[in-house]
């Protein structure tokens, strides 16, 4: 069922959500970029259609909504363990369609992989519905046309903007109410069908252990500073450390975190006694870029990387990963004319 | 209600056992259905947490030889009899121990690797019949880093198992023999190639050059295991860290066949 | 031929070492121009002048091989200049016609800025214009420039006034994943103002000189710059010279960009108040090395508000050194 709401009563619709949902969204916070002067977009809480930038594409992906930067697990109080408490509150997110295919990749990680199932990102997922923006231009630096993830099905709204209005398609039963009183309408929702990047994703038969030593690697020694803004932008990098601490005025009294990790990050590897293993930047850039669209595929039958850019936004060695794939390609065929 | 798969079991400690003058072997008070070579993630709250493999296990205790070399490993040298230590698992898939009944199995292990493969090298001391030979091929830095040095002198006695001991620098007291391990796999009997089974455990050029040197003469890659160790967070597949290619170390490893191993890169 | 050589002077032009030939000297406020004003200097330059340019250390031009006969005509040519890149910002210049009304206080320079730069923690050249329009007109002696930031590639350091960008650090302990980049570059680049305490980290609020380094390397934003206002580290009275050249220091740290206003115009106004009348002119750092720093400071303070997070510098030592002062050197002789 699809509606016309006017852009002035959306506010209403907000508010009527927020008595369910805590709603996030892309916004802009003024001054908060990382040049002066700048402004930082990510995911927050919102509560206005007008904290809503539909327009930009948020530095860092909404997976926070899911698997926070630092997440209490558990409390230590002497000898017991004391599980940290979950609000169980209900969660929207206006997002891009990539972005919800993000969730899959992470779903795979934290609900499937392994022995059992990840108790904290499972309580915070199913909380958790989709309001899909409309994404038909992308950004300069997209490619999810060629990873395949530019659509999606999974969605309790669709959402469209416009100057004066909003259309929304509702597939999700429990929030028609809030929509009763708009005009229906025969919106469908849309999807981009072709991106200004494009890069085809090598075959799983073609990546063979002699391409992770190819020379393509060595030049990201030289050009990558190992400072982990790939991994922190990624809406599928999932890796995570757990971190002890004491609390400063009651020692007996602390607790177990997580914290994000990532793989191009020294000491993600370093083991204690001071075992490391890609010690090197080029191992690091190998390392992502085949779990990105090689290993994880082998492993689940999808790629990780929904092509979303952002580690090419943010970059400050201006390392391209559509570029890197495309060394890969070029390595791959060398060796198939060499073989 | 499902368990918390990563809040730990306080456990009691109610040994504490000196190796060399790093390692010490702690004796847990916990009933686990271990596999031989499976590792467990052991905390110390407010401290943190790590990966160790089970070095022995009985009905009512698990054996952890520690090396303190950590931040939570060198918190555990403080612990004494009756403190508790936090445990999760056991994780990992151990040894396949009945691939290895009635073959001619040899043992190599460098250092703490020793630690992962020692119940399995106690289940063929105490059960002879279930082999046809064992093999121990066990290397250490120096005299002072041997590990659970009255156990191999107890193998060293048993008809069905031949020792062989060697460490990279001797002492003026040692009167044994010096060198690494890939020096002294010539002296393993290579006859019967198809009975074989090789087990091979240590630092990872150790494992690498071994396995090597045991292909040499004719040792198959699937007829040789090894055991990975990684850093790792959850032991659950979900952290990211031990993962190499599509495996995650944590949960199809630590133990891997040859055939497997040689394609994991780092 | 007969000249009024203080008007002369006033009036921006130089006199030369050749008699009757003379030198303009093109402000650039903050340095940056629209390039269509090029046009005008080539023009003077290549209808009046000797057909060259020279750039300034003040980030001006220089045209030289004027006739001195000329000098009216050419403020006529070099008036729209005048308009856009004086008038324009706010100056009042009087009759652009006229040329420039003075010459003491120079050309205020600035740093590329954060136009550009990814370092710099405001707009240089906007400052370096309000500054230019609160003091200019004015035949003080006075040297003034300003910095994006604390690498101070301006050189601010060698000025009367040296202005420098700060950035308040604000930490979001939640955003921060340990990964020590901040800790590390702190410890190699800065003061060592970070550690981390329980995995996240700690700023020393005496240490931290605002740089913002932290914030350029936190891959997670989990530093950002405390947005609500500008702070600015305000150096003065350094100066190169005949008789004690020497850096500029620290008067006033984390300060806003009204009260550096404030304190420059107030400066004037101590200038005009104790300036020894009996020299031609007398640059300020002088007057304050006469009047000692406690009575500058008591002055430009009086009546300006500065915000709490405002340091002030309880007395300055300023380094440099005496070049009457020669017992260190030895003659090389025969």
């Amino acid at each position: 069922m699809s509606y016309r709401v006017k852009r002035s009563e959306f506010d209403d619709i907000l508010s009527k959500l927020q008595e369910d949902y805590k709603i996030y969204a892309p916004t802009r916070k003024k001054d908060k970029g990382t040049f002066s002067d700048t402004d930082l977009v990510l995911y927050d809480r919102v509560s206005s259609l007008e904290e809503i930038d539909f327009n930009s594409k948020t530095k860092y992906s909404p997976k926070e909504v899911v698997f926070p930067i630092t997440q209490t697990l558990f409390y230590f109080n002497g000898d017991e363990y004391i599980e940290a408490e979950d609000k169980g509150e209900k969660v929207l997110v206006f997002l891009r369609p990539c972005e919800v295919n993000a969730f899959k990749r992470l779903d795979k990680i934290f609900l499937e992989n392994g022995p059992q199932e990840d108790i904290y990102y499972k309580r915070l997922r199913e909380k958790v519905k989709f309001v899909v923006m409309e994404c038909t231009e992308g950004f300069d630096s997209c490619f999810c046309v060629s990873m395949g993830t530019n659509e999606t099905e999974d969605y309790s709204i669709f959402i469209k903007v416009s100057d004066e209005e909003v259309f929304c398609e509702i597939k999700d039963e429990k929030l028609t109410e809030v929509f009763a009183d708009q005009e229906s309408t025969d919106y469908t929702p849309e999807f981009i069908q072709e991106n200004k990047q494009q890069v085809e994703v090598p075959a799983l038969e073609d990546i063979t252990t002699d391409l992770f030593d190819s020379e393509i690697w060595k030049e990201y020694s030289k050009r990558c500073i190992g400072c982990g803004r790939c991994n922190t932008v990624c809406p599928t990098c999932s890796c995570w450390t757990m971190q002890d601490i004491s609390y400063q005025d009651n020692e007996n009294i602390g607790e177990r975190r997580r914290v994000w990790a990532g793989c191009h990050i020294d000491g993600y590897t370093e083991m204690a006694g001071g075992h490391d293993f890609r010690t090197t930047y080029g191992d690091r850039m190998r390392f992502k870029t085949l779990h990105k669209i090689y290993d994880f595929r082998k492993r689940f039958d999808i790629d990780m990387c929904v092509g979303c850019g952002r580690c090419e936004d943010v970059c400050p060695q201006y390392i391209s990963f559509v570029g890197a794939i495309k060394k890969l390609n070029q390595a791959i065929k060398e060796e198939k004319n060499n073989g | 209600m499902v368990k918390n798969p990563y809040i730990p079991t306080a456990v009691e400690i109610i040994s504490i056992r000196p190796e060399s003058e790093v390692d010490y072997t702690y004796r847990l008070a916990i009933d686990l259905d271990v596999d031989n070579g499976q590792f467990v993630e052991v905390s110390i709250p407010k401290v943190g947490e790590c990966p160790i493999s089970v070095s022995d296990f009985g009905n009512d205790y698990i054996d952890l030889t520690i090396r303190h070399v950590g931040k939570v490993t060198n918190q555990i040298a403080n612990l004494e009899v009756g403190d508790k230590l936090g445990i999760r698992g056991p994780y990992g898939n151990g040894f396949p121990i009945e691939e290895y009944q009635g073959k001619d199995l040899v043992i190599a292990a460098g250092g703490t690797g020793l630690a992962p493969v020692k119940s399995i090298i106690n289940h063929f001391y105490r059960n002879p019949e279930e082999i046809n030979s064992l093999t121990l091929l066990l290397g250490f830095r120096n005299p002072a880093n041997i590990l659970f040095a009255d156990e191999i002198a107890k193998w060293e006695e048993a008809d069905h198992i031949d020792v062989i001991l060697t460490v990279d620098e001797g002492d003026e007291e040692w009167a044994g023999n010096v060198g690494l391990v890939t020096g002294f796999v010539e002296q393993i009997n290579f006859t019967d190639l198809a009975n074989k089974e090789v087990v091979i455990v240590g630092p990872p050029i150790m494992m690498k050059f071994t396995s090597l040197e045991f292909m040499k003469h004719d040792i198959k890659e699937e007829q040789i295991w090894v055991s990975f160790e990684r850093k790792m967070s959850c032991g659950i597949g979900k952290c990211g860290h031990c993962k190499m290619d599509d495996t995650y170390i944590c949960v199809e490893g630590p133990v891997f066949n040859y055939t497997k191993a040689k394609n994991l890169v780092d | 031929m007969s000249l009024n050589v203080k008007e002369f002077k006033k009036n921006a032009y130089r006199i030369t070492k050749d008699r009757g030939v003379t030198a303009l000297r093109v402000r650039v406020p903050g340095g940056h121009l629209e390039a269509k004003y090029l046009t005008i200097l080539q023009e003077i330059a290549e209808t009046y002048g000797d057909g060259n340019l020279h750039i300034t250390t003040r980030q001006g031009f220089e045209i030289t091989g004027i006739p001195m006969t000329m000098v009216e005509e050419v403020n006529k040519k070099v008036a729209p200049l005048i308009e856009g890149m004086e008038a324009g910002i706010g100056v009042d210049i009087g009759n652009p016609e006229d040329g420039y009304p003075a010459a003491g206080t120079r050309n205020v320079s600035a740093c590329i800025g954060n136009k550009v730069c990814r370092y710099a923690k405001y707009n240089t050249t906007k400052l370096a214009q309000r500054i230019e329009k609160n003091i200019f007109p004015n035949d003080y002696h006075v040297k003034i420039a300003v910095s994006g930031c604390q690498n101070d590639c301006i050189k601010a350091h060698m000025q009367d006034f040296g202005v420098l960008g700060m950035d308040l650090p604000v930490y979001d302990a939640y955003r921060c994943i340990s990964c020590g980049a901040c800790v590390k570059n702190c410890q190699k680049r800065a003061t060592g103002a970070l550690e981390f305490k329980n995995y996240k980290v700690v700023r020393d609020e005496d240490k931290c000189i605002g740089c913002g380094e932290c914030i350029a390397k936190c891959p997670t934003n989990a530093w950002t710059r405390d947005a609500s206002k500008k702070y600015y580290k305000l150096l003065i009275m350094g100066r190169t010279g005949k008789r004690n050249p020497r850096l500029a220091m620290p008067f006033l740290e984390w300060v806003t960009e009204d009260a550096i206003i404030d304190i420059i115009n107030k400066t004037y106004d101590y200038v005009d108040e104790y300036i020894d009348r009996s020299l031609p002119k007398e640059h300020v750092g002088y007057i304050v090395d006469r009047t000692g720093f406690q009575v500058f400071k008591d002055y430009v303070l009086d009546g300006v508000e500065l915000n709490p997070e405002c340091r002030v510098a309880e007395h300055i030592d300023w380094p440099g050194y005496k070049t009457n002062v020669s017992n260190n050197f030895k003659k090389v002789g025969k």
